[in-house]
C-alpha cells in the first residue's frame, strides 16, 4: 500500500513536472509574439546611431575618412580627396533599399541647404555589379542611374561601393552615412535610417557648426 | 539518498532541460548573428515521392525575429521578391512554387507606405518531378532582408533536401 502511493506520487510529479515545462514553452511562445509586435509597431529608431555602430565602423571614429576613388555615374572619376575643405556625407544606399528611398528626399533638402556652406553629399550605389559582364554592367548602371533621376538628385552619385566596403566597416546594412568634416575626418557615423533632425545635426558638426 | 528518490530526481532533471530548451541562452538571439542569418530553412529534410510523378511538397522557412523579407511579390518594382529555385541538373524539377501572400508591413519612420513582407515562419508549397534515385537537391532562397531601421544585401542561401524517386 505504501510503495503504491510513493509510485502514484513519482508519477504524479511526473506529470506536473512535464505540465510544467509545457506552460513554460506556451508563455515564451506567447511572450515573444508580444515582443515580435511590440516590434513592429514600435520599431526601433536609431536615435542614437553610435549605439548601434558595428565594431568595425568603430576605429573610423575621429580618424581620417579612407581615402577612394569611384566612377560617377557619366563615367568620371571621383575621389573624396577632391572635397577636401568640405564637409561632406559620404552615403551608401542603393536601389533596392527601402529605407533609403526615404532618406534620401531629406539628403537632397539638407544639401540644398547646406550647399553654400561648403557641403557636398556623395552617394554611393551598393548595388551588386557585374565588372566582367560590359552588357549586365551597362543595365544595372542604368538601373541605378534611372532610380537617381526619379528622386531627382542633384549630387554625385558613385558606383561600385563594394570596392572600399571593407575600409568602410564592411557596409552590412543600408543606409550607412559617414560625415567628414573639412580635414576630412569623420565626425559621425549613421546605420540605419534615423530622423532627418539627426542628420541635420551630423551635418552641422561636419561643418564645424555645432549642434 | 534514498533510491526511491531517484526517479523523482530524474523527472526533475528532464523537466529542467525540456524548460531550458524552450528558453534559448541570450547569445543564441543576438540580433547581429540574426541578421547574418536572416532565414532559416526548417523542413522537410527527406522527401520520397512518385519517380517521373509531380508531388507536392511544403518548403518552411523561418525570418529570424525582428526582421522580415520582401514576399514574392513585392510591392514596389524596384524591390527584391523572395524566390525559390532548383537547380536544373540536380534530378529534380521544379515545376512549380506557390508562395504565400506577403503580410502588410509599414516602417515606423514611414507609415504610409506598406510593404509585403513574410515574417516569422512561411511555407513555400512547390510540386516537383523527381527522376528515379536518390537526389541530394541543393535548392536556392534569394531573399532581401531588412529591420525597421536598415537593410540587407540580397543573399542566396542553400535550401538543402534529400529527395527520394521511387
Amino acid at each position: 500500500m505504501k510503495r503504491n502511493t510513493i509510485v502514484l506520487f513519482v508519477v504524479l510529479f511526473i506529470l506536473a513536472a512535464f505540465g510544467w515545462a509545457g506552460w513554460a514553452n506556451w508563455e515564451y511562445r506567447r511572450q515573444a509574439a508580444e515582443r515580435a509586435l511590440a516590434s513592429a509597431a514600435k520599431g526601433d529608431l536609431a536615435t542614437s546611431p553610435s549605439g548601434d555602430m558595428p565594431e568595425l565602423m568603430l576605429p573610423m571614429m575621429n580618424k581620417p575618412a579612407p581615402a577612394f576613388t569611384l566612377e560617377d555615374l557619366s563615367g568620371k572619376q571621383v575621389s573624396l580627396a577632391s572635397y577636401k575643405g568640405k564637409a561632406v556625407l559620404i552615403n551608401f544606399w542603393a536601389t533596392w533599399c527601402a529605407p533609403c528611398k526615404i532618406e534620401t528626399p531629406w539628403l537632397i533638402d539638407l544639401r540644398n541647404q547646406y550647399a553654400s556652406q561648403g557641403f557636398e553629399v556623395l552617394g554611393i550605389s551598393a548595388d551588386d555589379l557585374d565588372l566582367n559582364d560590359k552588357q549586365k554592367l551597362s543595365e544595372e548602371k542604368q538601373e541605378i542611374a534611372s532610380t537617381a533621376t526619379q528622386m531627382h538628385i542633384p549630387y554625385p552619385v558613385l558606383i561600385n561601393a563594394d570596392a572600399i566596403s571593407k575600409p568602410y566597416g564592411g557596409l552590412d546594412e543600408l543606409p550607412t552615412s559617414f560625415y567628414v568634416d573639412r580635414n576630412g575626418t569623420v565626425v559621425a557615423v549613421q546605420i540605419g535610417i534615423t530622423s532627418k533632425d539627426e542628420i541635420e545635426s551630423n551635418i552641422r558638426k561636419a561643418l564645424g557648426a555645432g549642434k | 539518498m534514498h533510491i526511491r528518490a531517484i526517479p523523482a530526481m530524474a523527472a526533475l532533471a528532464l523537466a529542467a532541460l525540456a524548460a531550458h530548451a524552450q528558453f534559448p541562452l541570450a547569445a543564441e538571439q543576438d540580433h547581429s548573428v540574426a541578421k547574418s542569418n536572416a532565414v532559416e530553412y526548417l523542413y522537410p529534410e527527406q522527401v520520397t515521392v512518385p519517380a517521373g510523378k509531380p508531388s507536392a511538397v511544403e518548403m518552411h522557412f523561418r525570418v529570424a525575429h525582428g526582421l522580415h523579407i520582401n514576399s514574392h511579390a513585392p510591392k514596389d518594382s524596384y524591390l527584391i521578391p523572395t524566390v525559390l529555385s532548383v537547380p536544373d541538373a540536380s534530378g529534380v524539377h521544379l515545376e512549380n512554387a506557390t508562395y504565400p501572400p506577403g503580410a502588410d508591413f509599414t516602417l515606423p519612420i514611414d507609415p504610409d507606405t506598406k510593404l509585403s513582407v513574410y515574417t516569422g515562419e512561411f511555407i513555400i508549397f512547390t510540386r516537383i518531378v523527381a527522376q528515379r534515385g536518390n537526389h541530394l537537391v541543393e535548392a536556392k532562397l534569394r531573399y532581401q532582408a531588412c529591420d525597421n531601421n536598415a537593410c540587407m544585401p540580397p543573399k542566396t542561401i542553400t535550401v538543402p533536401i534529400d529527395v527520394i524517386g521511387k
